[in-house]
């Protein structure tokens, strides 16, 4: 009598699917660029940024901004060092970015491609929104443990044409991106380092490097940290409250 | 125990100091430490060398029965410092202007308070100010006719603080959800008229003048609706607009309406006569940056109140007419009065109706970071006039900044940049942020 019972339940043990050990659903391309970013801008929040300049002599030169981000497409950036940096501050709505210089009194139009910082870094690097609000997925692939996905600007307004994008598979954050013009030529690759918790638990790269054919031997990098989940009202994201944004900090 | 704790303590900061600095980054950001208070301020030094123009007739009425020569320089010395202090929803800001300026014609300091005013923002959507404070309206680079209240800026050297205007004024701020129209932002201000330190060049003691400036932000569209008026002023009303077509492509223009404004010309007799007229003034421009980080900026302004192609012409008439006049009768109260009738007009920035302004300027070029060459010109349209002015900034190290230009106005005798004072204007200043 028992021998039945225990075949019967070995059968079913054998026949029923088992969900643990089934093989995992493959992500799409669409899936790793949305958990990019969510990884590593996470909802609303702030920061601050630290960018170091370093010329071939070894010469550098460090800003210190605070980023604030709401949404996808809201960044503000103000800068509270060098001394003649400070009190800079800019706004960027969705491809809208705007820099507000305290001696000008005024807020003036700047588009992605230029630098407020100087060095490798441009607008669109600092000013950064969400992957996905600025480029489709065109293309994925491995590569070494890694995603590789290929991803296309969705409009002219965008500062780069390409992307080329490295995601660790696991993590689900970028290892490493080369930039591309229209033209397909090389602006810039982006290294991600320092995966550690940048602050309120949030684990991602804590260093962005960059370098440059058109900037041989230079080297810019971007130190993230103090993040802390933060949501403001949309009018702090507007040009009348640019120059009074240091006040939030 | 004490010992124990101090040791215990020093081991806790060394091994602090151990894993900020272990690595190849310094992830510590001081900075990040919230303050209620702000200092800085800056110092900085000019010398501008004027190299006489001897064909000007401006220099001759200047300079009569004196010599100054074939050239003379100026110094300029500044020290301005600023400070802010905040708790909640209000915040107090000052910025002070302290200046010695030794030229040919005088020397000595000036003290200014540039802006002091308090702020309260009870809400996002609100701020109230009242004080002394900057006002910057308009999109142009260059000029800014729907800029009614606008202080005479340099366009050559923008990070110059310019003096605030008194008042007391409200701004507004609504963002919206998803739409064509994403924020709407409405600015009002009331400038009173108080002795000889407050809006004194606007009008008469007492009096009260009112502005208003309505920002859309719409279809990816800065526009502002710009109005001001009061006792001694015209009517005005302005537009402005700004735009990114592409990602290096910018577009901007203003337009300013001013009802029974004045318009002053001299005849040839070197009668001055003011007229009451509508003005509307305009300007359109443009800025691209290319490939190499090239940025361009070109803006076309007409100057509606400007003197037009005959009333110049009589301007330069008359000053040379008064200049024969003295050689041939030695009397110098036809240079006084000459002097006094045509200074009015020269001292504006720009006589014309219709100028153009390009400006050219290279980023960081020979991977020199932080250095950043320009050549700038202005072109008096109707004469073909104009004064090149190339450039340079260059930050070589943290917070100390070098500037050097020199203004070469190119022109015959008779026309704007032709009968100005300098030949040749070199100038380099040098400023230090603290």
């Amino acid at each position: 009598m028992n021998r039945p019972i225990t075949l019967t339940a070995l059968c079913l043990l054998v026949l029923l699917p088992m969900p643990s050990a089934a093989p995992a659903e493959p992500l799409s391309g669409g899936e790793i660029l949305r958990q990019v970013d969510r990884n590593l801008q996470p909802g609303d929040l702030e920061m601050y940024r630290k960018i170091i300049n370093i010329e071939p002599d070894g010469k550098q030169k460090e800003f210190v901004l605070w980023f604030l981000k709401k949404d996808r497409d809201k960044v503000v950036t103000l800068f509270i060092s060098p001394a003649s940096e400070e009190g800079r501050a800019t706004l960027r709505l969705g491809d809208n970015m705007w820099l507000y210089i305290p001696n000008v009194g005024k807020p003036i139009r700047i588009t992605s491609m230029q630098s407020v910082v100087g060095g490798v870094f441009n607008n669109a690097d600092i000013m950064r929104l969400d992957y996905g609000v600025e480029y489709d997925v065109a293309g994925l692939t491995g590569d070494q443990g890694e995603y590789l996905l290929d991803l296309k600007a969705k409009s002219g307004a965008v500062a780069y044409d390409r992307l080329k994008m490295w995601v660790l598979e696991e993590e689900l954050v970028p290892t490493r991106i080369e930039c591309y013009a229209a033209t397909g030529m090389l602006i810039k690759t982006l290294h991600f380092k320092e995966i550690r918790d940048i602050g309120d638990g949030v684990v991602r790269p804590a260093v962005m490097e960059t370098d440059s054919p058109l900037y041989k031997g230079y080297k810019s990098i971007m130190i993230s940290a103090n993040l802390k989940k933060r949501s403001l009202p949309d009018e702090v994201f507007t040009l009348n409250y640019l120059p009074r944004v240091k006040d939030l900090r | 125990m004490r010992t124990r704790i101090s040791l215990t303590l020093m081991l806790v900061l060394l091994g602090r100091a151990l894993v900020l600095h272990a690595g190849e980054y310094d992830f510590a950001i001081p900075e990040a430490e919230k303050k209620s208070y702000d200092l800085g301020g800056r110092l900085e030094t000019r010398v501008i060398h004027h190299r006489l123009n001897d064909d000007s007739a401006r220099n001759a009425l200047t300079y009569y029965g004196k010599d100054p020569g074939n050239a003379h320089t100026e110094w300029r010395g500044l020290v301005e410092l600023s400070g802010s202090y905040g708790r909640e929803v209000w915040r107090a800001f000052l910025l002070t202007h302290h200046e010695f300026v030794d030229t040919e014609e005088d020397d000595g300091w000036d003290h200014d308070i540039y802006e002091g005013f308090v702020s309260l923002t009870p809400s996002a959507h609100l701020t109230l100010d009242a004080g002394k404070k900057r006002i910057l309206w308009g999109k142009g680079y260059a000029w800014n006719p729907a800029g009614f209240l606008n202080r005479p800026k340099d366009p050559d050297d923008p990070a110059l603080n310019l003096e605030g205007r008194v008042f007391a004024g409200a701004d507004l701020i609504k963002s919206l959800p998803a739409g064509p129209l994403s924020n709407i932002g409405i600015t009002a201000l009331v400038l009173p008229v108080l002795g000889d330190w407050a809006n004194e060049d606007l009008g008469g003691e007492g009096d009260l003048y009112a502005a208003l400036k309505i920002y859309l932000l719409w279809y990816d569209t800065d526009i502002d609706f710009i109005y001001f008026d009061g006792p001694d002023q015209p009517r005005s009303l302005g537009l402005d607009f700004a735009k990114n077509l592409a990602e290096n492509f910018e577009v901007h223009g203003e337009f300013a309406f001013q009802q029974d404004a004045a318009r002053r010309a001299l005849d040839p007799g070197g009668l001055a006569r003011e007229t009451r007229e509508d003005q509307m003034s305009f300007l359109l421009g443009l800025r691209y940056l290319n490939a190499i980080e090239t940025t361009f900026i070109v803006e076309y302004y007409h100057n509606d109140g400007g003197l037009n192609e005959n009333e110049l012409e009589d301007f330069f008439a008359y000053q040379t007419a008064a200049l024969e006049e003295w050689d041939r009768t030695g009397r110098n109260e036809i240079l006084q009065r000459a002097n006094l009738v045509t200074r009015p007009l020269s001292m504006g920035r720009n006589l014309g109706t219709d100028y153009l302004y390009v400006r050219v300027s290279q980023k960081e070029p020979f991977d020199i970071l932080y250095f950043n060459p320009w050549a700038a010109a202005v072109v008096n349209l109707q004469d073909l006039s104009f004064n090149v002015q190339p450039g340079m900034t260059w930050v070589p190290v943290t917070n100390l900044e070098i500037n050097f230009r020199v203004g070469i106005p190119i022109g015959p005798p008779g026309t704007e940049f032709g009968e100005k004072p300098d030949a040749l204007r070199p100038e380099f200043w040098v400023r230090y942020y603290f």
